[in-house]
């Protein structure tokens, strides 16, 4: 699903986020990315959404190099990709409702068959009965859930997430884990950036290792 | 390493939508918009109404001189009737022979048509306007030759000219005379006033484009995560253009429709001193109004500037949050 051939990432010419990193992500599996802040992460995660090229070698998502992708067609390449980001990226003047159709509303979907798909996602993370709300309303923990119905609304093949559970609790973020591993289960293939090395290692799925920009360990799920 | 196997189909769960239902949505996606951003202008009205006086005031002066150009061009065509040629027959001549005259020129290639004055006639026309009767009378002799006038078929100068000189070649014609000096004078005017009218309406398009390309360009800023968002979950650039290119629109048709109403406002303003004006001349004038094809043409125009100005600012926006 996820192929990395040589790749390297130098931000303004000189400084190296990433080097040389090889490795290979087959189709339903689910892969923990960790290493210490500033390791690299975000910065390999950004270069499977195409938000960041790499500067050497080249990165293939189910089989294609996205790096050949003419710039009309990265839109339609970010919608088979489910993102959820640290931050959420919600949309703060509109209700968690419109939060999560946002992707079927830009694929220009039946508003019915939207609605349909929106309240199942939010059936999923378990924030139905808060359709209603504003992103402003909720919790940290329930903003990430928005952010998780929003990337999976769109039953995308491929799911990212860059520290899904940076702010929260122990128990919110293995509730949260558990959702990504429910997705997976029906075939997603998943891509976490933590560093809570302690939840990762209860979890025991296969763990990529960064350090200074460099994949220094690979290690096959227990 | 190992090699990538054959491209699997890729996105395999991720249906499109067929493409009837995609055109639906995007009509859909297209009606949605155009209601939102005329309610986010209506949401601001002091600002909205700020913005589309400044397009409607950078409309009316190209407008304006559009419309005082048109009179113009009705008065030019009036005065093309009025490009007559005089010709004055030798003294000698008789009214015999004025008579065989006046067929040879009426039969002259470009002639419309004669009008033939006799030396009597003459005197009887110019006692009228200068109202010198008495002093006339007294010259025992009259002093007018007998004359033609003529009007040409081709009122253009060089037209007109060429014309004379061969009517002058003919037997018995003393002078041509023409007076086209005044007439060149005003089409030059006339050409100066449209160029000036064109310049005015790029310069003041182009101040359309600045407005409603600043405006824009704030509320893309206001809007500045929310399209990083929609970019990042796949939005195309048309869709996170399409609501600021209804706003534009509608800016530029909302300047257009002040617009026409200044334009009416200041019709009716100069209306009563213009019309008094040419009554003193003895003249009836009214002033020229826009009527329902020149207000569409103006609506036109505007809503277009309003959407291309939209365009650019949304476009220079876009290039800078394209990852790379
Ligand atoms: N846009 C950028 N410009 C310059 N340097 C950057 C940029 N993004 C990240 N970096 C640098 O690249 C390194 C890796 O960052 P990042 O990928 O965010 O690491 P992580 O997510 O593991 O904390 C850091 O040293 C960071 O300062
Ligand atoms: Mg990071």
């Amino acid at each position: 699903m996820i192929l990395f051939e040589h790749v390297g990432k130098r931000y303004g010419g000189r400084f190296e986020a990433l080097a040389n990193i090889d490795f290979r992500v087959r189709r339903g599996e689910m892969v923990f990315l960790t290493g210490h802040s500033g390791a690299g992460k975000s910065s390999l995660l950004r270069l499977i959404m195409l938000l960041e090229r790499p500067t050497r070698g080249r990165v293939l998502v189910a089989g294609h190099d996205i790096g050949r992708l003419h710039p009309s067609q990265v839109p339609f390449y970010r919608r088979q990709v489910g993102v959820v980001f640290q931050d959420h990226q919600l949309l703060f003047d509109r209700s968690i409702f419109h939060n999560v159709a946002l992707p079927l509303e830009i694929r220009g979907f039946d508003p019915r068959e939207a609605a349909r798909r929106v309240r199942a996602a939010l059936d999923k993370v378990g924030l139905l009965h808060r359709e209603k709300a504003l992103p402003i309303e909720l919790s940290g923990g329930e903003q990430q859930r928005v952010g998780i119905a929003r990337a999976v609304v769109n039953k995308p093949s491929l799911l990212l997430a860059d520290e899904p559970t940076g702010n929260l609790d122990p128990q919110l973020s293995a509730d949260i884990m558990a959702l990504f591993e429910d997705f997976n289960r029906i075939g997603t293939t998943v891509m976490i950036a933590s560093h809570d090395l302690a939840l990762i290692a209860r979890l025991r799925h296969r763990v990529l290792r960064l350090r200074d920009g460099r994949l220094v360990a690979d290690e096959e799920a227990a | 390493m190992s090699r990538q196997p054959p491209a699997p189909p890729r996105g395999a769960r991720t249906q499109r939508p067929r493409s009837s239902s995609r055109i639906r949505g995007w009509l859909r996606h297209h009606r949605a918009m155009c209601l939102d951003s005329a309610r986010r202008l209506l949401r601001t009205p002091i600002g909205s109404l700020l913005t589309m006086l400044a397009i409607a005031i950078a409309l009316v002066l190209p407008a304006a001189l559009w419309l005082a150009l048109d009179s113009a061009r009705l008065l030019d065509a009036e005065l093309d009737e009025s490009a007559t040629l005089t010709v004055y027959l030798e003294r000698h001549v008789d009214e015999a022979q004025a008579g065989r005259i006046g067929e040879a020129v009426a039969a002259q290639e470009g002639v419309a048509r004669t009008r033939p004055i006799s030396a009597a006639e003459g005197m009887a026309e110019f006692q009228q306007a200068l109202g010198l009767e008495d002093a006339l009378e007294r010259l025992e002799d009259n002093p007018l030759p007998a004359s033609i006038v003529v009007v040409p078929l081709d009122p253009a100068p060089e037209a007109v000219r060429r014309l004379a000189g061969e009517l002058e070649a003919l037997s018995g014609v003393d002078e041509v005379r023409l007076d086209l000096a005044w007439l060149e004078r005003l089409r030059h005017l006339a050409e100066l006033g449209s160029r000036l009218a064109l310049a005015l309406a790029v310069l003041f398009g182009l101040g359309v484009l600045l407005v409603v390309g600043n405006t824009i360009r704030l509320a893309v800023e206001s809007r500045r995560q929310e399209i990083e968002v929609v970019m990042l979950i796949g939005a195309t650039h048309a869709f996170v253009r399409r609501p600021f290119l209804y706003s534009g629109a509608w800016y530029g048709l909302g300047g257009g429709l002040l617009a026409c109403g200044l334009l009416g406002l200041g019709n009716q303003w100069l209306a009563a001193p213009v019309s008094a004006l040419a009554a003193s001349y003895g003249a009836s004038f009214t002033l020229p109004r826009l009527g329902a094809e020149g207000s569409a043409t103006l609506l036109l125009c505007s809503t277009l500037l309003g959407w291309l100005g939209a365009w650019i600012a949304v476009s220079r926006h876009l290039a800078e949050v394209r990852p790379r």
